[in-house]
């Protein structure tokens, strides 16, 4: 269906995409997963036609999207980062307006009531755009896409900026897109990849980090460690820790009140620690406050990959299985945990 | 390009763009109805239009600012450029929306010389040479306009853009008499436009050795021409300036005589600027 091979863009001096290359199988649903600035909008917006690649080529279903563009666009919707709706429309003139320019002809009273159904946006017909709420409108930009019925949809984000209730609605509405449509979207958020999607392509720094199933790569980014909160002080930790030689890895978090410790401890790979901290720590009389296991989130990698530049962190644990490429970039994957997390401010929040 | 045309044409009246340029146009229309024709006792109309022309710098922004401008700003130009729609299609939509509406405001004004005509005779013949100009001469502004309104994506400052160029063209022809005639000044004209036409060149393709290349050959005609016939620079400056200045050849319409050159060379004013604004979004893609 889609087949992307050696895509590479540069903005002036700076590599967005480096020579990039994956392919879609029809009726997949793919989601694109990396932080802000990794590519994700560069490809699509390059499989879509808005911008053209500085070399590589795409071609969707057969066509090449830069000898054909045409008869390409025509078989794809494309839902952009920001929903792309005028604000003095009405739903209905908006979608018939979409309808005209993708020369959609037969039929297309009963198609835009049909995709205003499936997206609960029927009850709105003759509303200003402009008026509608941040979920209405990211609606109506999707109704957008599917107008014409192309082969092939294109979502960037399309749950950002939506209320939960929201995005629960977004991602049926996606997983029923995906039974009658190949679908790419993108997101940089793991939850809301894996419940939809049959597969992931993580991108970083213009670069495809890891491919896979939703399975598989969540897999990897369990790391088997634990974040600890002890009443304690950590002198008094410390010495108690060091009678467990399993409880391999100590790191100290910032602690949020006063004559509390926190930890994230971590065994060699494939051991259970967590008898061995309760075992610990009762016997030393520390109260446990708080024991979970921390599940690495992509932001937490990808704040970590932003933040230091590739190699120069530590390798760790493998956790190679779970990705079929680029050994150097798993190995920075799982080593910069220890160092990066006790300055990362999305596990800060979870305490 | 149909779908493009029928969306302009309600956002001009759903946005009141539509009104304020028709109630610009006919305000400036009654009153110099009333001034030239009616005040000085004159069945010539041609006085009215060559009037209003010179408001065309107020005038034809209202018309093309938001024509490209707000699709960036709103980010619907995602919509436009992926959907099957030739760049061409929708540049074409827009202008000529933007134009039907200043050709709507031209036709109501219609009803004026007939007013006149029960009065006595009409000079028919100047009458529709003015109205004919009138339309060229909008046509190649509103293109400038467009071409304008496609570089940025505030319409403020593409209002503000197209007054000073369509003013600028307006003071072309006297600005352009100030200009020097000596072969050393036209000589050095020409060579910054060669060495312009390189830079471009090498702005577009990124190709150094093309764009040197080719002004050496600018280059190399140039001086040729100046050694063989010195004559031809004499005046080149004031000759390209003329060029731009598009409201220079109302006089000869106003005096009844359609001039096939002037007729064309409007023509392909307009397809200039609408060939640029395709191009600079096409270039944009590539960027």
């Amino acid at each position: 269906m889609v087949e992307v091979k050696n895509l590479t863009k540069i903005y002036g001096k700076h590599r967005a995409l480096d020579n990039i290359s994956f392919s879609i199988a029809p009726g997949e649903i793919i989601g694109f997963l990396g932080p802000n600035g990794a590519g994700k909008t560069t490809t699509m917006n390059i499989m879509t036609g808005f911008i053209a690649a500085t070399s590589g080529e795409v071609t969707i279903d057969g066509l090449d999207t830069v000898a054909e563009p045409e008869r390409v666009k025509a078989s794809i919707g494309y839902l952009p980062d920001t929903p792309p709706v005028y604000g003095d429309m009405r739903v209905v003139e908006y979608l018939n307006f979409v309808a005209d320019i993708k020369k959609v002809k037969a039929g297309r009273k009963e198609m835009l009531q049909d995709i205003m159904r499936q997206l609960s946006i029927d009850d709105i017909p003759k509303r200003l755009i402009k008026n509608l709420s941040r979920g209405y409108r990211q609606r109506v930009g999707l109704a957008q896409a599917m107008v014409g019925q192309p082969k092939l949809i294109i979502m960037d984000e399309p749950t950002i900026g939506l209320d939960p209730k929201q995005i629960i609605e977004m991602r049926d509405v996606v997983k029923n897109l995906g039974k009658k449509h190949t679908v790419i979207l993108s997101s940089h958020i793991m939850q809301e990849v894996s419940a939809v999607c049959d597969r992931v392509i993580i991108i970083n720094r213009g670069k495809i980090v890891a491919t896979g199933t939703p399975e598989s790569l969540s897999k990897g980014l369990q790391q088997g460690s634990i974040k600890v909160r002890i009443k304690g002080d950590p002198a008094a930790i410390n010495t108690a820790l060091a009678a467990y030689p399993i409880i391999s890895g100590i790191t100290p978090e910032p602690s949020p009140e006063e004559g509390v410790t926190d930890l994230i401890l971590s065994g060699n790979e494939g051991t259970d620690i967590r008898e061995a901290i309760f075992n610990c720590m009762s016997n030393n009389n520390l109260p446990i406050l708080l024991m979970k296991s921390t599940e690495m989130s992509l932001e937490e990698i990808f704040l970590s990959f932003t933040s230091s530049p590739d190699g120069q962190l530590r390798g760790g644990v493998s956790e190679a299985s779970a990705y079929d490429s680029r050994p150097d970039a798993v190995g920075s994957v799982t080593g910069l945990r220890q160092q990066d997390l006790g300055q990362n401010p999305i596990s800060k929040e979870e305490a | 390009m149909t779908a493009i045309y029928k969306k302009e044409m309600r956002t001009y009246f759903t946005h009141m763009m539509g009104y304020v340029f028709l109630a610009i146009m006919l305000l400036l229309v009654g009153i110099f109805f009333s001034t030239e024709t009616i005040g000085r006792h004159n069945p010539n109309f041609h006085m009215v239009l060559f009037n209003i022309t010179t408001f065309f710098f107020v005038l034809v922004p209202v018309l093309t600012m938001r024509l490209f401008s707000e699709e960036a700003r709103q980010k619907t130009d995602q919509l436009l450029f992926t959907s099957p729609l030739s760049v061409m299609q929708i540049v074409l939509g827009k202008f000529l929306a933007a134009f039907s509406l200043f050709l709507v405001g031209t036709v109501v004004t219609v009803v004026l010389p007939l007013m006149v005509r029960s009065y006595g005779e009409l000079p028919v013949s100047q009458i529709v040479g003015t109205y004919v100009a009138f339309l060229l001469i909008g046509a190649a502004s509103i293109a400038v306009g467009v071409f304008i309104s496609v570089l940025t994506d505030n319409q403020i400052i593409a209002a503000i853009a197209t007054m000073g160029a369509i003013f600028l063209m307006f003071i072309m022809e006297t600005v352009a008499l100030l200009m020097p005639v000596t072969t050393v000044a036209s000589l050095i004209f020409v060579g910054v436009l060669v060495l312009g036409v390189a830079a471009v060149l090498y702005n577009s393709t990124r190709n150094i050795i093309v764009a040197v290349i080719v002004a050496l050959l600018g280059a190399g005609a140039v001086a040729g021409l100046y050694f063989l016939g010195v004559l031809a620079f004499d005046g080149v400056i004031i000759r390209v300036l003329q060029w731009l200045s598009i409201f220079a050849r109302f006089n000869n319409f106003a005096l009844g005589m359609l001039n096939i050159g002037d007729i064309v060379y409007y023509i392909s004013f307009a397809a200039l600027f609408v060939y640029l604004t395709a191009n600079v979004i096409e270039k944009r893609r590539w960027r």
